[in-house]
């Protein structure tokens, strides 16, 4: 969004008719360029965009900054290719445009395409870049096209000489099958400082958590991070309080509960880390994890009468579970037997902070009843 | 006579910083690490730490803009004995200038810093091309030992506000 008049130096030299680029070179330069007119004018604006070519029978400007982007794509038509590049003389102009465009509030940007092999001295090029910089200038440098040794030397030391504070950028880019104007997507030169721009994050994947942007929009990733960790919490709970119930019935019922648990912590841990792993709707994962959670024992019934063969067994310990929450705080107190009921828990890491806490909490009680109550609200919420 | 304008400045000019319209300030070539806000902002400026520093090269152009007019008295341009300023060139109302056009307008006014003026002695001014002043442009053209970088530590400007003129330091101006 940064205010900017650019100017933009073509290479229409003979060099552009090689078509190591398809169609060729000159016409993977005219769609980089309409590329970023496009790109420029979009960001914001008032942004202006100017057009010269270095080569041909000398420098030539096609048009000075404007914002009118149907202007600058008709005198791209017009542009024929021979003579030699001047890049010099080219950058020289191209300061000139700049410091009499109309609006002085506006950055001053040159992006050059060196297309043809650069004739000038490395020092030549370091008293430019230094001359640009004095008058803040930044520039951007697109190497594609003729690769003799020294070119990318040579414009490494034009950069050098001009960067301030990195805003100007080099872009090197060899022959491909990609189009010049797709691989400059992706760099600096289209989206300025920063990282990518909106389109490219929004159509690859990206690698948040909960397929959310945190920068796009934080409260949003927020919410579903604490939600997520407020429900895993609730699981580890139901799970262990369902495990202490079962455990109090009988040993025989314990393993099999145990197991039922512990394939429901799994099932839960597997939805937990499914979710963050992929980029599926998270809003619809974490809802679909509270709802077990809200209808926790009627849940857990269905799915545990389904998932073992000892359904009695399983439907009186869930209505143990279901009934006064007060005789399993009893149980809870005994943290010798918590512990072992939790490390006997494939979900649920004894060493957890998190856990811990919970193991501290039970001591005292209160905040296992508190917790309870707290999620019970949020889950009404939702 | 020196004592008299030291006391001139104390008596009726005041300290323009307060009517820079910081919206506008600009400067060239400086190294952006050292800005011009270390020199010209109050608080930065007192801080002998704090420079501004140019980059490329030892020539440092800085353009600054007043919220009112303002007529402008002396100047007080304070830097290290051997990268500081040598050649100020002062030019009342010339917007956006470039340093490919600085040598084309004659400047209001030119000062040649001497190392006293560096250890905060004010450089007066021609006044009367200062009159009307709604932006100032510095041009640094060099520095005292022809280093390549040029260190200022403050930046300030002594003079009156047009609209708001005290009426009483009017009189004390006629005093002497």
């Amino acid at each position: 969004m940064v205010l900017e008049a650019t100017m933009i130096c073509i290479d229409n030299s003979e060099w552009m008719r090689n078509g190591d680029y398809s169609p060729c070179r000159f016409q993977a330069q005219a769609d980089a360029v309409n590329l970023i007119c496009g790109a420029k004018t979009q960001s914001n604006p008032e942004n202006t965009v100017g057009i010269l070519t270095m080569a041909g029978r000398g420098v030539r400007v096609l048009t000075t900054p404007t914002t009118d982007l149907g202007k600058i794509l008709a005198c791209m038509h017009d542009v024929e290719m021979g003579g030699e590049m001047n890049m010099a003389a080219g950058i020289q102009v191209a300061q000139l445009a700049l410091k009499h465009r109309q609006n002085k509030n506006q950055q001053q940007r040159i992006i050059v395409f060196a297309g043809s092999p650069v004739k000038y001295d490395k020092r030549v090029l370091e008293v430019i870049g230094k001359t640009l910089k004095k008058n803040s200038v930044a520039l951007d440098i697109v190497n594609f096209g003729e690769e003799d040794g020294r070119k990318p030397e040579k414009l490494e030391a034009l950069l050098s000489a001009v960067n301030n504070n990195d805003s100007s950028h080099i872009v090197h880019i060899p022959p491909g099958p990609n189009a010049l104007s797709d691989v400059l997507i992706s760099t600096p030169v289209l989206n300025g400082e920063g990282g990518g721009s909106d389109l490219p994050a929004a159509a690859g994947g990206n690698d948040f958590d909960f397929g959310v942007d945190p920068n796009l929009d934080p409260e949003l990733a927020l919410a579903l991070r604490v939600s997520m960790e407020e429900e895993r919490a609730r699981q580890e709970a139901a799970a262990k309080r369902a495990a202490e119930e079962s455990a109090r019935q009988e040993k025989v019922e314990e393993p099999s509960s145990n197991s039922q648990d512990a394939t429901m912590v799994d099932s839960a841990d597997d939805r937990a880390s499914e979710a963050s792993g992929n980029n599926t709707d998270p809003v619809a994962i974490t809802l679909s994890m509270q709802t077990p959670g809200h209808n926790d024992p009627s849940v857990h019934d269905v799915d545990m009468s389904e998932a073992t063969h000892e359904e009695e067994e399983l439907a009186i310990a869930l209505q143990m579970s279901m009934k006064d929450e007060s005789d399993m705080s009893k149980v809870l107190e005994d943290q010798s037997f918590v512990s072992s009921v939790l490390a006997s828990l494939p979900g649920v890491d004894p060493n957890d902070p998190s856990v811990k806490d919970l193991l501290a909490s039970l001591q005292g009680q209160s905040e296992s009843e508190q917790k309870k109550k707290e999620d019970e609200p949020p889950n009404d919420e939702k | 006579m020196s004592t008299e304008s030291a006391s001139a400045i104390q008596k009726s000019q005041v300290d323009l910083v307060d009517f820079v319209d910081w919206s506008g300030v600009e400067c060239l070539n400086q190294n952006s690490s050292h800005s011009l806000p270390n020199a010209l902002k109050q608080g930065y400026r007192e801080d002998d730490g704090l420079n501004l520093e140019s980059d490329a090269d030892e020539q440092l152009l800085i353009y600054i803009p007043f919220t009112q007019v303002v007529k402008l008295y002396s100047v007080v341009v304070k830097g290290p004995e051997e990268e500081g300023p040598k050649t100020v060139k002062l030019f009342s109302n010339k917007e956006h200038m470039g340093f490919s056009n600085v040598n084309e307008f004659p400047p209001s006014d030119t000062a040649i810093l001497s190392p006293d003026n560096l250890k905060e002695k004010p450089v007066v001014l021609k006044y009367v091309k200062f009159q009307n002043v709604r932006s100032l442009t510095i041009f640094i053209e060099d520095n005292q030992s022809g280093s390549d970088i040029t260190k200022v530590q403050k930046i300030a400007l002594f003079g009156t506000t047009v609209e708001t003129t005290d009426m009483k330091g009017l009189k004390k101006i006629e005093d002497h």
